[in-house]
């Protein structure tokens, strides 16, 4: 069975000036990155502010263009000739989910955006399909006429959910999804990720700091710094016997966490 | 002796002609070199709690109290003069957002050296006052873990990263030698390692120069690993209080167990991709509270009588209020 996503090589320059004092690079390089994913499977990308983590969410959906290196999506190679097939596998949540919903329109419109670019859906289908996503993340289907700031933050990140959903994607990318949430809101989408990933076998990779929440959902883990992937492999692997310094850092750092509660 | 005492602290805000209480009715004490968690989700006012015990609220909010006292002194019946000196000496903030709390247009440097106090300054010469300035500066910033201090006095907040800028903070908090601080989510958005840094420099800050933390936030795995005490909020409204490993061991109300529930990191036997507990539904906006006890309809234990909004009850230094505890059938 060939891989759902593979990335290949993917290398990406940023050419801009950094003002930053405390690295000086000028430069930001970022890979060589290579993933395998499967399908159901749960990629975790860890890593500290600033070693490149949204920047290769960005190239996976194809916000940026990467500088070398392929990806492939089910062994075909994505290029600009099938961008629209890719517009409709890989989805993305955005790290800021409130930010991210425009103010000024309906989430009717917004989620009828992606399916009126993307789709040949006629309006009445699209009606059906936007009121059949709302259901599927836990909202009700009268959702479409609020506006943004009616609803509260569990309820943002569950519109933003269905947007990424609404085409029926293989692959998801999430960038910090649970980090604005509350505790007891987090739990409730973390276990709607987890149902839709089961029900449609979707391949999910995300982005986060909180590492109990990326040792419970996620299967493989890469620790990125500096733009470099330090460490790839399976999640107990990596939390019971990381190799690299930095890894073995994050991790014993959350471990002291733990344990010194049961002092 | 207590440092901060408040008891039914109630705060009204003038919601579209209609006075809603954002506050209702919070106890907190706070005792000398210990520290103190206040924990909640958004929304649930610790800010607010914050803002009412330094005073920087709006003059057509209502503030009400039945105690609210710092070291024995009345904060709400002082004049404001007063009530600013005590502040300005005793208490200091790390507010929320480091990056946006900072002045943008003056050097880190700067705005160090301008809250230095001037009582801490010995001579009376302007040269030689200057250096002092520097040179306490400088040993804050050393003790707060900032190494290269003169790169860091001399950038502009947009310069340096996030976890430097928090650092940096709780250095201007500690220039005034406070008897407490409090710090407001000091660790949200952060990465493990940065953040076992920051909890390490307070509990430090703590342990060396007895000073009090009432650290605010939601973060259950930071707060259980260096608090001492916990005061749980809801909606505005304490729902539990007491010794933080009694809480964890034995929680008595609904909300704090399904908080300590969320985390999966609590629970080293859950196994991976299992569900996790959660309660449904999400936290009401101040304009649909709901009477009596403000969890009610997100409670699993609800009942007819929870309408009411129940009274504080004690078991040793455990507070609660909550009609149908956990773990009460088993009594």
């Amino acid at each position: 069975m060939t891989d759902l996503i593979h990335v290949e090589d993917l290398r990406f320059v940023n050419k801009k000036d950094s003002f930053n004092f405390f690295n000086k690079t000028k430069q930001f390089e970022l890979g060589p990155i290579n993933i395998d994913l499967k399908a159901g499977e749960t990629l975790a990308i860890i890593g500290a502010n600033g070693s490149g983590k949204s920047l290769l969410a960005k190239l996976l959906v194809g916000l940026e263009k990467p500088d070398s290196g392929q990806i492939y999506l089910h062994g075909e190679a994505l290029t600009k000739s099938n961008q629209r097939q890719r517009c409709l596998n890989i989805r993305m949540i955005f790290q800021n989910s409130n930010e991210s919903l425009n103010p000024g329109i309906t989430l009717g419109s917004i989620l009828d955006e992606p399916l009126r670019l993307n789709t040949t859906m006629s309006m009445l289908e699209r009606a059906a399909k936007i009121e059949q996503t709302l259901v599927k993340v836990g909202l009700m289907p009268e959702h479409q006429f609020f506006y943004r700031h009616m609803l509260s933050d569990g309820q943002r990140q569950r519109v933003a959910l269905a947007r990424a959903l609404i085409l029926n994607p293989q692959v998801l990318v999430a960038d910090e999804p649970f980090a604005a949430l509350d505790p007891s809101v987090r739990s409730q989408i973390v276990n709607l990720l987890m149902n839709i990933q089961r029900e449609l076998g979707l391949g999910f990779i995300f982005i986060s700091h909180n590492l109990g929440i990326v040792r419970h959902i996620s299967d493989k883990i890469i620790v990125m710094r500096h733009g470099k992937v330090i460490e790839a492999g399976r999640t107990e692997v990596i939390f019971n016997w990381p190799k690299e310094e930095y890894t073995k850092k994050l991790v014993h750092a959350h471990q002291a966490l733990i344990n010194r509660q049961n002092t | 002796m207590s440092l901060l005492d408040i008891k039914n602290l109630t705060l009204e805000i003038d919601i579209a002609g209609e006075w809603v209480k954002a506050l209702d009715k919070i106890n907190l004490v706070i005792n000398e070199g210990q520290i103190h968690a206040l924990v909640g989700e958004s929304g649930s006012g610790k800010s607010l709690v914050i803002k009412a015990i330094v005073g920087a609220i709006p003059q057509r909010w209502r503030v009400t109290a039945d105690r609210m006292t710092w070291r024995g002194q009345d904060l709400l019946t002082m004049s404001i003069k007063n009530r600013r000196k005590v502040i300005r000496s005793d208490i200091s903030v790390i507010f929320q957002n480091p990056k946006s709390s900072l002045d943008p247009l003056l050097t880190l440097g700067e705005q160090l050296k301008e809250i230095v106090p001037e009582a801490r300054l010995e001579s009376r010469l302007f040269w030689r006052r200057e250096k002092e300035r520097e040179k306490i500066v400088m040993e804050l910033l050393h003790r707060v873990g900032i190494k290269d201090h003169k790169l860091c006095m001399k950038s502009y907040p947009h310069q340096i990263s996030n976890d430097v800028c928090q650092k940096f903070m709780i250095a201007m908090a500690l220039v005034s030698e406070p008897k407490l601080i409090i710090a407001d989510d000091p660790t949200r958005g952060m990465e493990v390692t940065a953040k076992s840094q920051i909890l390490k420099l307070l509990s430090r800050v703590n342990q060396v120069r007895k000073l009090s933390v009432l650290f605010v936030s939601h973060d259950l795995l930071a707060i259980s690993s260096m608090a001492h005490y916990m005061t749980v909020l809801y909606c505005g409204q304490t729902v539990e209080s007491g010794d933080m490993l009694q809480l964890k061991k034995r929680a008595l109300h609904p909300y704090t167990q399904a908080l300590l529930d969320s985390a999966p990191s609590f629970r080293k036997d859950l196994p991976p991709k299992s569900p996790l507990s959660s309660l449904d539904g999400t936290i009401p906006t101040l304009q649909h509270l709901p009477i009596g006890c403000r969890l009610g309809p997100r409670c699993p234990r609800a009942r007819r009588e929870c309408v009411v909004v129940p009274a504080v009850r004690r078991v040793h230094q455990h507070y609660y209020s909550c009609h149908f505890p956990l773990h009460w059938d088993k009594k």
